[in-house]
C-alpha cells in the first residue's frame, strides 16, 4: 500500500469538495473495508482519503440516522450493517433488509461496513481484483472472464462485462423499492434502480455517482399494513463467503392473494436484478408450491450462462422458491 | 554397560493382547507396554505453553525484530513461462531506504511459473521495499505455457522442463515414496505398486466399476506464512530465526548455501504458526528464501527479515498436488474383490510428488490383484510439496468412493464390503466400533428412505479408512535431562513444537519417570544448540523424541538412585521410588533433600532412541514398522434445491499407539478432520487457463472452512495399541487423522443423492450437476 493523506473534514460540503478531484487524487472513506482492500491489493492508490465518519454533529446525524422519518424509514449512509441487522424497528415488512445485512460478510466486517459503502463497493470479479491483469472494466479491450474462469459470474444481463453486483443490501433494497438521496453539485433523490449502471451503459462503472457526490441516505416507502419480506443467500462456504446467488422478496398478503410483489435476485447479474417475470407470475394469485416453482422458472427464463455458471440457474431457482415459501408462509416440502 | 537384553512385552489392543519377546539394545529402558501403569503419561494435560500463546507473549518468527533489522521484499514473475531478456536492478538501489538489491535471474534464463523469484531488495520499511521493487526493470519474452493438468498431458503441450527432473524431497515426504520410472513429455512415471495380476482380476470379474475421480490443488495456508530472519555474526557465522518444521534442515541448507560449518549456524524456532509439510529447509519449495535473506543481510550489513505475504504463500510455498484417478474395480457376484486398478495423474506444478499414497494398495488387502500406477504431470505452476499425509487424501477419496459405487452395484452395505477385505485387526475393530457408536445401520436406512421419497433435504452416511506407517526414527534424537541441586528439572532438545503439543508430552514423560509434577519440568526446545533432533514430518515427532527423552530421564534416575543408595547406606538395587521419594527398607529421602546432595551443579544424562523393535499386530507395507489404523464416519445433509452440503457429524476412530496426552492427541485429530472437511467442501486453487496465473491467492476466494463449515460435532475415539515399537509406545497421529475425512464425506454425499460426485471439492455446482439439474449448454 502506498502512503496517503488522511483528511477529516467537518462538513459534508467540505467532504464533497475534497472528494471532487479524480479518483487517483482522492476517495471517500466510510467503513473503509472495500476501499482499503483495493489499496492493499494495489488496484488503486488515491493520494488522499476523505473520512466520512468524522463529520461535525449536524451532518453526522443525517448520515447516521436510522428509523422512521415522517411515514418512511430513513437509513443514513453511515449506518453499519451490524446496526441494520440488529434494528428492532424493522418488522416483517422490512425483514429482508435486516436478514440481508445480517448475512453479509463477517461480524467484524459488519461492525465497520456502512450502507453507503456497501452499495458503492466495487465488484469482486477476480480478474478485476488481480493487480497484474487489465480487463475491460480497467480500460483493457476484453472481459477476461468470458474465456477464463467464470463460475462466479453473471447469468443475467451480462455483457460486455460479466460481473455480479457485490452488494447484498442492494438486493434487499431493490425488493423493498427504496430510494437513495445524493448530495453534491446536483442534489437528487433516485429510485434505487437508477443508482446502478449496467455494463452496456458503461462497463467501467457500477453506479451513477460522480466524484464529489455523496450518498447520504436510503429511504424506504411506508409499508402497507400487510407487507412482509424476506431475504436469503446461497454460499459455497457458510462463514465469510460471498453469495453464489441471493433472493429478496416483498409482498402483501390480502384475502389469500399476493399483491405488490417484488422479486429481486443478487449475485446473478451486474446489477441487483429485479424479476418482473416472476412478479407477473405471482401478482394477484394465492401462494402455492406449484406457483412458486413457476415463478422461479420465469425469473431465470432469460438466463444466458457462460461456460462454468449454468448451475446458477437451478440454484437461484431453488433459492427463490425457498424464500417465497418462507415469506408467504407456505411450508417447504420436506 | 549391561548387555543386550531380551524382555517380554504385553502388546495388542482391546481384548486382543499377547506376550511377545523383544531384543533391546544395551541401556534401553524396558518399554512401557499394556502392563505398565502410568500416572502422568496417558492422562490429559493442557498445553504447558498455552498461557504464552493466549497472552501474546509467545514470539513467532514474524515477531522477531533484531536491532536495525531491514525488511526484504521479492519481485516475482508475472508470467507462467518467459525468457528473461534483460534485468536492471540498479534503479532500486537508489530508492529511499534501500540497503541491498539482488537479481535472482540472469538474462537468458527461463522462468517457469508465475510467482518465481526474479529479484529482491532490503529496505528500512516494507513500503520502501515494495516501492523499490517497482523500480526494477525486467524484460521478458513470453513463451507458451500450460497450467491445466489434462492439457499438459497432450502431445505437443508446451514442455515445462527441458531436461531430466531432479526430485526435491524433504522430511515431510512419506518414507519410501518417490522415485522415477521414466519421463516423456510432461509426464514422469513413478514406480508402480503391484500385487497379483490386476488385468486378469478385472477380466475374471462378474461385477465391475470404472470411473474417473478428480481432486483439486490444495494449498497449505498456514496461518503464519513462510518467514526467515537472518543476522550475521561475523563473516562465517549466523543466527537464523525461521518458521520451520525442521530446525536442522534450516541449519544444513543455510550452511550449505553460504559454505559455513553447520555448527556455526544457530537456528531458533520458539513457536511455529502452522506447518503442514511445506516448511522444511531455509527456503520455501518455490522460493530461495534462505539465500535471499542471507545474501541481502550480508550485503546490507544488517539483519534482514523476509516474511512472505499471503499471495506469495499461495504461489510459491508448495501445495497438495491435484489428481485425476481412473479407478477400475472388479468383484465376484457375492462381493469378493478380484481387482483394484488405479491409474493416477496429478500435477505438482513444476515439482514432483503427485502420487496418490498407499490407500488403494494397502487397505483392502484381501483383494488378490492390485495395480496402482501413478504419474507426475508437469505444469507451469508453483511446485507441490509434502502436505499432511502426501497423496493419501487424494487416493482415499477415489478408492473409497469407487468402493461405495461398487457396493451399490453389488447391493451390499459398503461397510460390510470393506470389512470383508480389510485384514488389519485394529481397523476391523474400529469399523465395528464406529458402526455401533455412529448409528450406521439406522442412518443408512434413514438416508435410503429420504432418497426414495426424492426429499428436498437429504441425509447421507459414509465411511472411509486410513493407512499410515509408524515412521518413528531411531538414532536421530539426543535429548538431555538435568536435575539441579535446587531440585529443578530441565529437559533439552533441538526440536520444534509445530503446535501438536510435543512440549507438554515431553514434560509428561520426564514427570512420569522422575515422579515430579508436570509443571516442575522445564522444557527447552526450538534451538539448534540443544541437541540433535528430527524434523516434524511423516508423523514422527512423538515417536522419535519421547523414547530418547525417557532414556535420558531414566539415566538421570539411575544416577539419583545411586546417590540415594549412598545417602541411605544401601545398595542401589535396594532403592525404590514412590511419590518422588527414594526408599530403601524403612528409610527414605525426599526429592529436595536428595538433590541437595548432588555433587557439582547437576546430574545430567543424555538419551537416544534405538531403531524400532516392535510392530505388533500388523506391519506397514512389509517393512519393520507398525501399520497405523484409522477409520472415519461422516453424516451429511444435502439441500437438493441449492446443492449445499453440510457436514453434520464426523466420528474419527484412530490408533496412535499409546496415547501420551489425550487432550492434545484429540486436538490433532480434530484438526485433521477440519482440514479434511475444508478440502472436501471448498478449498481449491483456481488457475486462469488463458493467462496462467492464480486467481485466488488470498483467503477470501481461496475458501478455508470457517466456524459454520466445520462438522457440527467431531467425536474422537482412540483405540490404543501397544505395538512394542519403542520404549514409550508412541506412534504418529498427525497425518492419519486427515486421510479419510474427505473420502468419508464424499461417500456420505453419494449415500444422500444416490449418485456420486466424483470431483473434489463438493461444491453446489457439482452437486446440482450430479442431480442432473444443470442445463448443459452455456453460451460463450
Ligand atoms: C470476506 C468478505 C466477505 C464479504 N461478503 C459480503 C457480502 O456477502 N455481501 C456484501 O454486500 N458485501 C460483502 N463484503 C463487502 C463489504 O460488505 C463491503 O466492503 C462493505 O460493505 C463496504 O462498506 P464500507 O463502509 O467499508 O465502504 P468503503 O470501503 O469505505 O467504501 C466503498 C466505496 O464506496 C465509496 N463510498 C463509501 N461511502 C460513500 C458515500 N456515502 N457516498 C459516496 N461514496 C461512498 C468509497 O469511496 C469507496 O469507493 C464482504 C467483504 C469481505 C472482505
Ligand atoms: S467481468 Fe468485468 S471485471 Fe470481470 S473480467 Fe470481465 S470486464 Fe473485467
Amino acid at each position: 500500500m502506498q502512503p496517503f493523506v488522511l483528511s477529516r473534514p467537518k462538513t459534508l460540503a467540505e467532504a464533497a469538495e475534497l472528494a471532487s478531484a479524480s479518483p487517483q487524487d482522492s476517495a471517500l472513506r466510510a467503513g473503509g473495508i472495500d476501499l482499503i482492500d483495493r489499496m492493499k491489493e494495489g488496484l488503486e492508490a488515491p493520494a488522499r482519503l476523505v473520512e466520512l465518519r468524522w463529520l461535525g454533529e449536524a451532518d453526522r446525524e443525517v448520515l447516521r440516522a436510522l428509523g422512521p422519518g415522517d411515514e418512511r424509514v430513513q437509513i443514513g449512509a453511515l449506518v453499519t450493517l451490524a446496526q441494520l441487522a440488529a434494528h428492532e424497528g424493522f418488522g416483517e415488512a422490512h425483514a429482508a433488509l435486516r436478514e440481508a445485512a445480517g448475512s453479509a460478510a463477517t461480524p467484524t466486517i459488519r461492525n465497520a461496513a456502512t450502507l453507503g459503502g456497501n452499495l458503492l463497493q466495487r465488484p469482486r470479479c477476480w480478474y478485476f481484483r488481480h493487480a497484474d491483469l487489465v480487463c475491460l472494466k480497467k480500460g483493457g479491450t476484453a472481459c477476461l472472464a468470458v474465456a477464463g474462469e467464470n463460475k462466479f459470474h453473471a447469468i443475467l444481463g451480462g455483457g460486455p462485462s460479466f460481473i455480479v453486483h457485490p452488494s447484498t443490501l442492494a438486493c434487499a433494497l431493490t425488493a423493498l423499492d427504496a430510494q437513495v438521496e445524493i448530495r453534491g453539485p446536483s442534489p437528487r433523490t433516485l429510485p434505487i434502480a437508477e443508482l446502478f449502471v449496467t455494463p452496456k451503459q458503461d462497463s467501467k462503472r457500477e453506479h451513477a455517482l460522480q466524484p464529489g457526490e455523496v450518498l447520504v441516505r436510503a429511504i424506504l416507502p411506508k409499508p402497507g399494513p400487510e407487507q412482509r419480506s424476506g431475504y436469503a443467500a446461497v454460499k459455497e462456504k457458510q462463514s465469510h463467503d460471498w453469495p453464489l446467488a441471493e433472493a429478496a422478496v416483498r409482498m402483501s398478503l390480502r384475502s389469500g392473494a399476493m399483491t405488490d410483489v417484488r422479486v429481486a435476485l443478487g449475485h446473478v447479474a451486474p446489477i441487483p436484478w429485479r424479476s418482473r417475470e416472476a412478479e407477473a407470475v405471482l401478482e394477484g394469485k394465492p401462494p402455492s408450491e406449484a406457483l412458486f416453482a413457476e415463478a422461479a422458472k420465469a425469473a431465470l427464463g432469460g438466463a444466458k450462462p457462460l461456460r462454468d455458471n449454468a448451475y446458477k440457474i437451478p440454484l437461484a431457482q431453488g433459492l427463490l422458491r425457498e424464500v417465497l415459501h418462507r415469506v408467504a408462509g407456505v411450508p417447504l416440502p420436506e | 554397560m549391561p548387555d543386550d537384553q531380551r524382555v517380554t512385552l504385553k502388546v495388542g489392543f482391546a481384548e486382543q493382547l499377547r506376550d511377545i519377546e523383544v531384543q533391546l539394545p544395551a541401556g534401553e529402558p524396558k518399554p512401557w507396554d499394556a502392563r505398565s501403569e502410568l500416572k502422568v503419561v496417558g492422562k490429559p494435560h493442557p498445553r504447558v505453553e498455552a498461557p504464552l500463546k493466549v497472552s501474546g507473549a509467545a514470539k513467532y518468527t514474524h515477531d522477531i525484530v533484531p536491532p536495525n533489522a531491514l525488511w526484504a521484499a521479492v519481485l516475482r514473475s508475472p508470467h507462467p513461462c518467459a525468457v528473461v531478456e534483460s534485468i536492471d536492478v540498479a534503479p532500486a538501489q537508489s530508492q529511499p531506504g534501500v540497503s541491498a538489491v539482488l537479481a535472482l535471474v540472469k538474462p537468458g534464463e527461463r522462468v517457469i511459473f508465475a510467482g518465481q523469484d526474479i529479484a529482491a531488495v532490503a529496505a528500512k520499511t516494507p513500503e520502501q521495499a515494495e516501492a523499490a521493487l517497482r523500480a526494477i526493470a525486467v524484460g521478458y519474452k513470453t513463451e507458451p505455457f500450460v497450467v491445466d493438468t489434462a492439457a499438459a498431458m497432450q502431445d505437443g503441450a508446451p514442455l515445462v522442463h527441458r531436461g531430466k527432473v531432479t526430485e526435491r524431497s524433504t522430511e515431510g515426504d512419506e518414507p519410501g515414496a518417490g522415485g522415477s520410472a521414466g519421463q516423456r513429455g510432461n509426464i514422469r512415471t513413478s514406480p508402480s505398486m503391484k500385487k497379483g495380476d490386476a488385468h486378469k482380476g478385472l477380466r475374471m470379474a462378474k461385477v465391475s466399476h470404472e470411473a474417473t475421480y478428480t481432486t483439486q490443488v490444495h494449498t497449505h495456508s498456514a496461518l503464519e506464512t513462510h518467514s526467515i530472519v537472518v543476522q550475521w555474526d561475523g563473516p562465517k557465522a549466523a543466527t537464523v530465526w525461521c518458521s520451520t518444521q525442521g530446525i536442522f534442515s534450516v541449519r544444513d541448507e543455510f550452511a550449505e548455501v553460504f559454505e559455513l560449518k553447520p555448527a556455526d549456524v544457530h537456528v531458533h524456532t520458539d513457536f511455529l504458526g502452522g506447518g503442514f509439510g511445506a516448511k522444511f529447509g531455509a527456503s520455501a519449495p518455490g522460493s530461495r528464501m534462505g539465500f535471499i535473506a542471507g545474501e541481502l543481510a550480508r550485503q546490507a550489513g544488517a539483519p534482514v527479515r523476509l516474511l512472505l505475504d499471503r499471495k506469495e504463500e499461495h504461489l510459491c510455498t508448495g501445495n497438495r498436488p491435484d489428481s485425476r484417478q481412473h479407478v477400475k474395480l472388479g468383484a465376484s457376484v457375492d462381493g469378493k474383490l478380484t481387482a483394484i486398478h488405479v491409474v493416477a495423474h496429478g500435477s505438482a506444478g513444476i515439482g514432483t510428488g503427485a502420487g496418490v499414497g498407499r490407500n488403494a494398495f494397502g487397505i483392502y488387502s484381501r483383494c488378490p490383484n492390485v495395480l496402482v500406477e501413478s504419474h507426475d504431470v508437469f505444469t507451469h505452476a508453483g511446485p507441490g510439496t509434502a502436505m499432511r499425509a502426501p497423496g493419501h487424501p487424494q487416493g482415499a477419496f477415489a478408492l473409497e468412493l469407487a468402493i461405495d459405487e461398487l457396493a451399490k452395484k453389488l447391493k451390499l452395505d459398503p461397510l460390510d464390503l470393506r470389512l470383508s477385505h480389510d485384514e488389519h485387526p485394529v481397523r476391523r475393530h474400529q469399523f465395528e466400533l464406529g458402526r455401533k457408536q455412529f448409528g450406521w445401520d439406522a442412518g443408512r436406512k434413514q438416508a435410503a428412505a429420504l432418497r426414495d421419497k426424492q426429499a428436498r433435504v437429504r441425509r447421507g452416511f459414509g465411511v472411509a479408512a486410513s493407512i499410515w506407517g509408524d515412521f518413528g526414527r531411531g538414532k536421530a534424537v539426543v535429548a538431555t535431562v538435568s536435575v539441579l541441586r535446587d531440585g529443578s528439572v530441565e529437559v533439552k532438545n533441538g526440536l520444534q513444537d509445530i503446535g501438536g503439543g510435543i512440549t507438554t508430552v515431553v514434560a509428561q514423560v520426564v514427570a512420569e519417570v522422575l515422579q515430579r509434577p508436570v509443571e516442575a519440568v522445564r522444557v527447552r526446545l526450538g534451538d539448534s544448540e540443544l541437541g540433535p533432533s528430527v524434523g516434524s514430518g511423516g508423523s514422527v515427532t512423538t515417536a522419535s523424541v519421547t523414547p530418547a527423552v525417557r532414556a535420558a530421564a531414566e539415566g538421570v534416575k539411575t544416577q539419583l538412585t545411586a546417590l540415594a543408595a549412598k545417602q541411605l547406606g544401601r545398595k542401589p538395587e535396594e532403592v525404590t521410588w514412590s511419590e518422588g521419594q527414594a526408599r530403601a527398607g524403612s528409610k527414605s529421602i525426599a526429592w529436595a533433600e536428595l538433590c541437595k546432595k548432588i555433587e557439582g551443579e547437576a546430574v545430567v544424562a543424555t538419551g537416544t532412541r534405538p531403531e524400532t523393535y516392535g510392530a505388533y499386530p500388523v506391519k506397514f507395507m512389509g517393512g519393520n514398522s507398525y501399520q497405523i489404523a484409522g477409520v472415519q464416519f461422516a453424516e451429511v445433509r444435502v439441500d437438493t434445491w441449492t446443492g449445499v452440503v453440510a457436514v453434520e457429524r464426523v466420528l474419527a476412530v484412530h490408533d496412535c499407539g499409546k496415547v501420551m496426552n489425550p487432550l492434545t492427541a484429540r486436538s490433532q485429530v480434530q484438526g485433521g478432520v477440519i482440514l479434511g472437511t475444508s478440502y472436501a467442501l471448498t478449498e481449491q486453487r483456481v488457475m486462469d487457463r488463458v493467462r496462467g496465473v492464480m486467481l485466488n491467492p488470498n483467503l477470501e476466494t481461496y475458501k478455508i472452512a470457517g466456524a459454520r463449515d466445520v462438522p457440527r460435532s467431531i467425536d474422537v475415539v482412540f483405540t490404543p495399541v501397544d505395538t512394542g515399537a519403542n520404549n514409550t509406545g508412541a506412534i504418529g497421529i498427525g497425518e492419519p487423522s486427515t486421510i479419510p475425512t474427505a473420502a468419508a464425506i464424499a461417500c456420505a454425499v453419494h449415500d444422500a443423492l444416490g449418485v456420486a460426485v466424483r470431483d473434489l471439492p463438493l461444491t453446489p455446482d457439482r452437486v446440482l450437476a450430479a442431480l442432473g439439474a444443470v442445463p448443459t449448454r452455456g453460451a460463450g
